[in-house]
């Protein structure tokens, strides 16, 4: 039995001032994924305006597409 | 008289001639001019920055817009949010990673670890936090920071 504490709920996250890449996985969604960098899953346009280049429609995104996460306005 | 003396002056001078041929090498040829100096190396070029480079690495509870450090610490409170910004300097993309232990009793254990991909056109701030919803354990801690697979750098800490 190990006396080590657990760090199995350790809450984690980050954010730059420089655009961030993000690589789509499986069950993603653009407000998953603002949810997950932006802490606000309302801020999924920002993310759908720095990749219009690549997605068509917000509704649409694959697993191992490559998004660009702008920084917070 | 005139002609006897132009007789007299052209047998000094053929004798004089004569004796010359006799006795003096060929003069050396001059010496080959120097080489020209070497031009000059052109004066390096300042190299523009490769791709992404760690600057620093601060540890605190809180960040601001910019994502530095607001207060900075080493010694953290059970409750609270430890953040790690990470300055970086240069353009183009790379892979930070920040990799949170808690070492017991001489036995280090991962806590959490992270992955951002940036690709910053110039000098750049990125932020990684963790926090724990039923309080942190008492004890030493520490952050390594990895820079595309390299470890760069590891900050050290303590929860109270």
């Amino acid at each position: 039995m190990s006396d080590m504490p657990d760090f199995s709920n350790v809450q984690s996250g980050s954010s730059s001032t420089a655009p961030k890449i993000y690589e789509v996985k499986s069950g993603d969604s653009l407000s998953k994924i603002a949810k997950r960098e932006y802490g606000d899953a309302n801020k999924w346009p920002q993310i759908f305006e720095a990749n219009k280049d690549i997605l068509k429609d917000p509704n649409k995104i694959f697993p191992g597409q490559k998004l660009k996460i702008p920084p917070l306005a | 008289m005139k002609s006897t003396l132009r007789h007299f002056a052209l047998a000094a001078a053929t004798a004089v001639a004569l004796a010359a041929c006799g006795k003096k090498e060929p003069p050396p040829p001059p010496p080959p001019p120097p080489a020209p100096a070497p031009a000059p190396a052109p004066a390096p070029v300042p190299a523009a920055p490769v791709g992404v480079t760690l600057s620093t690495v601060t540890l605190g509870k809180a960040v601001g817009a910019d994502k530095k450090i607001t207060a900075a610490t080493e010694a953290f409170a059970k409750g609270d949010t430890i953040h790690a910004s990470i300055d970086t300097t240069g353009a183009g993309s790379a892979t930070l990673v920040a990799r949170w232990t808690f070492t017991k009793d001489g036995k280090t254990v991962p806590v959490k670890e992270d992955t951002a991909t940036i690709t910053p056109a110039g000098p750049a701030t990125t932020e990684f936090h963790i926090s724990k919803p039923d309080g942190w354990p008492a004890g030493d801690y520490a952050v390594e920071i990895l820079l595309d697979g390299k470890s760069v750098a590891t900050k050290s800490f303590k929860v109270q």
